[in-house]
């Protein structure tokens, strides 16, 4: 078992390389990279003088070519494919990110101011998620086939069906644009620094309630009809009838047998939302324009910040290749008959 | 030989017997199939072409013809005919020409400007925009059927081509095993770790892309889910008696997995359209909402959203689309857990 985690987590680093290497071929063969939008942005920068006949990378524009190779070889965008992917590499494997273009700082700076506020939302998301989830599975378990189960069913098919951007548009809409009851947009007010700490507090509730409930709505259903399901499993097993027939009083049986052998499924949901926590999602902070990991993703990707959008792969697909062997671990920690590894290939 | 195999078997009876008995389910699948065929006709329900004009004495049938120009009709022009003027024209006229609307007289392109207001326009029976217009003045009905037919199609492709490659690589992964599978392993697990949004973004942000383009992207990454579960389910089944016997008996390779594994497999299939229709639907109109999908003017959910959240003064665009997709979606995962409960039913024991 041991040795199956241990080839797992190896397995990582040809995946990883996969991964990258996929996208920094993309976002080097495709046309119009980050110095040409520099120059357009000169360009434009400089279109009063009656610049307006410029092309870009010629000898007429801002910067001349001898400029334009140097801004290149600063950023390494001198060199072919694999030899520029080599170099990036082994910058990241001394924790070296490279440098943003659009920021003229670390990668890793821009990065990582952003990661409280996905931390924030993260964190929350997965406690409310299963903070409602766990005992509204419960409930409809054992109220199976009733008004209660049919009417929480229709909230979560609801949930289910329709993706979570589309309920942060419809509340957005909804409660902020036309309701005026919450905030538009951000994170904080802007007055935030000059507001006591109650203030504070209230200022960043109040503009968390809608993106909040967007995030939850997307693992709500899922989660809750996990654990309703898995209960149903666990109630309708062998052991649990035994314990009823014998006498065990019907509460009893549910929390003391079935509830915690049907948390196992729970379990394995775990790791994925620990990569939810840390790089939130792109379409939600981008509705809200939240300050966060997914937003910064969205930004560089416009904005052509190459460097950043490596940066973020390569911080994202680590936390989810992670987060995947963690599910795996928690399983194997929560149920100790799944033996994984010695059975891989007839699964 | 034997007579060939009904069409039919009893066990197919059975699953469609189950899956009509599930009312929501069943019933969702005759409201989409009806939305679906509607749709496809939708040039005879909201269309600015007219469906019948009479004109002195013969009748026209411009719906699906070349267009007719101004000048056929006694009009002044060469260009299209526009055929709300003509209803009007001939109404006043009183000659006994007419014309015949759709229900709808609007077309998804065209924008249906008022002098001295700005759209989007608010719903209104009067003008016959039944949702209001968006923000350049286009019907919202007409944007949203043919944003429908469109998206429903691009997932409909899109999981036709997911699934045909996930099929053949997953059988083959978990048929042959070995260095093969471990090699598509690898690879899938490369392309689940590749935010495809990102590459979408990269390649939208130099060429606009066009529905194929955008459906080569969404193939590339998307065939994987289909091929692990097929790689999954044919470890199962090759290693069930009726396949060794199949083996025994001299079958090849091709025929063990053609008519023995596949069919045997078909419920993994079956219960992954619906889900993939969905998803599919979901994901062309996020791209669309980002602004890096189809190109406008094509009608689209995610580009009306994007609107919608730039007008929020104009709630009808939001509402209109997120009841419009909701349904669809609700429908379709209606349908997707019908079939799921048709070839795997599930028996629960309750307690009082």
């Amino acid at each position: 078992m041991t040795s199956y985690f241990i080839r797992r987590f190896m397995l990582i680093v040809p995946t990883f390389i996969g991964v990258t290497i996929l996208v920094f071929a993309v976002t080097r063969l495709v046309p119009g990279g980050p110095i040409e939008r520099m120059l357009q942005e000169a360009a434009m920068a400089g279109a009063d003088v009656g610049a307006a006949t410029t092309s870009f990378g010629g000898g007429a524009s801002a910067l001349s070519d001898e400029q334009i190779d140097e801004l290149k070889a600063y950023y390494g965008f001198d060199k072919p494919v694999v030899l520029g992917y080599l170099e990036w590499l082994s910058k990241v494997v001394q924790l070296d990110l490279g440098t943003s273009t659009r920021y003229s700082e670390p990668v890793w700076d821009t990065i990582k101011d952003r990661f409280p506020i996905s931390i924030f939302y993260g964190i929350t998301t997965l406690i409310l998620t299963y903070g409602v989830c766990i005992p509204l599975g419960i409930v409809k378990a054992i109220r199976h086939k009733t008004t209660f189960d049919n009417l929480t069913s229709a909230v979560v098919f609801f949930g289910y069906a329709i993706p979570g951007y589309v309920v942060a548009i419809a509340l957005l809409t909804a409660f902020a644009g036309n309701l005026g009851w919450f905030p538009l947009s951000g994170f904080v007010s802007d007055d935030f620094d000059d507001l006591g700490t109650l203030e504070k507090i209230w200022d960043v509730t109040h503009h968390a309630v809608l993106p909040l409930m967007a995030y939850t709505a997307g693992s709500f259903a899922v989660t809750t009809m996990l654990m309703k399901n898995s209960l149903m499993d666990n109630l309708a097993a062998e052991y649990v009838r035994t314990a009823i027939a014998k006498g065990m009083a019907f509460r009893q049986a549910v929390f003391m047998h079935a509830f915690r052998n049907s948390l196992i499924p729970i379990a394995t949901s775990f790791g994925s939302n620990i990569t939810l926590i840390l790089t939130g999602s792109f379409l939600i902070e981008q509705i809200f324009n939240i300050d966060g990991f997914g937003l910064l993703g969205w930004e560089s990707l416009v904005e052509r910040d190459y460097p950043v959008v490596m940066g973020i792969l390569v911080i994202s697909s680590l936390l989810f290749m992670i987060g995947n062997i963690l599910s795996d671990i928690c399983v194997a920690l929560v149920d100790p008959r799944v033996k994984f590894g010695s059975g891989e290939t007839s699964q | 030989m034997t007579a060939k195999a009904p069409l039919l078997n009893p066990l197919t009876l059975k699953q469609w017997q189950r899956f009509k008995s599930i009312r929501r389910g069943y019933w969702s699948a005759v409201a989409l199939g009806a939305a679906l065929l509607l749709s496809a006709g939708a040039e005879l329900l909201v269309n600015s072409r007219a469906l019948i004009v009479s004109y002195q004495g013969e009748w026209y049938f411009p719906t699906y013809a070349d267009y007719i120009p101004g000048r056929t009709f006694g009009l002044d022009y060469d260009y299209e005919t526009n055929y709300r003027e003509l209803k009007g024209a001939f109404s006043a006229g009183g000659v006994g020409d007419w014309v015949l609307m759709p229900p709808v007289p609007y077309d998804a392109f065209e924008n249906d400007l008022k002098s001295g207001v700005y759209p989007p326009y608010p719903p209104s029976v009067a003008d016959r925009h039944y949702l209001g217009t968006d923000s350049t003045g286009r019907d919202m009905v007409a944007r949203l059927v043919y944003g429908f037919r469109l998206a429903f199609a691009f997932a409909a492709i899109l999981l036709g081509c997911n699934f045909v490659i996930g099929i053949a690589v997953g059988c083959a992964m978990g048929f042959w095993g070995g260095a093969f599978d471990l090699l598509f392993q690898r690879l899938i697990e490369i392309l689940n770790n590749v935010p495809f949004l990102y590459v979408i973004m990269i390649v939208a942000s130099v060429i606009v892309p066009g529905f194929w383009t955008l459906m080569g992207v969404m193939v590339f990454f998307g065939w994987t889910a289909m091929t692990w579960y097929m790689r999954t389910s044919t470890y199962k089944e090759k290693s069930r008696e009726y396949v060794l016997a199949a083996r025994a008996l001299g079958a090849s390779s091709k025929r063990m997995v053609a008519s023995h594994i596949i069919p045997n497999t078909i419920s993994v299939i079956v219960t992954f359209i619906p889900f993939s229709i969905a998803s599919g639907i979901a994901a062309l109109t996020a791209i669309d909402y980002l602004g890096f999908g189809l190109p406008p003017p094509t009608p689209s959910w995610g580009e009306l959203l994007r609107q919608g959240t730039q007008h929020l003064e104009s709630p009808w665009i939001v509402t209109s689309v997120v009841v419009a997709m909701g349904l669809v979606l609700l429908m379709v995962t209606y349908v997707g857990e019908a079939v799921r409960e048709a070839f795997d039913p599930k028996k629960f024991t309750y307690y009082e």
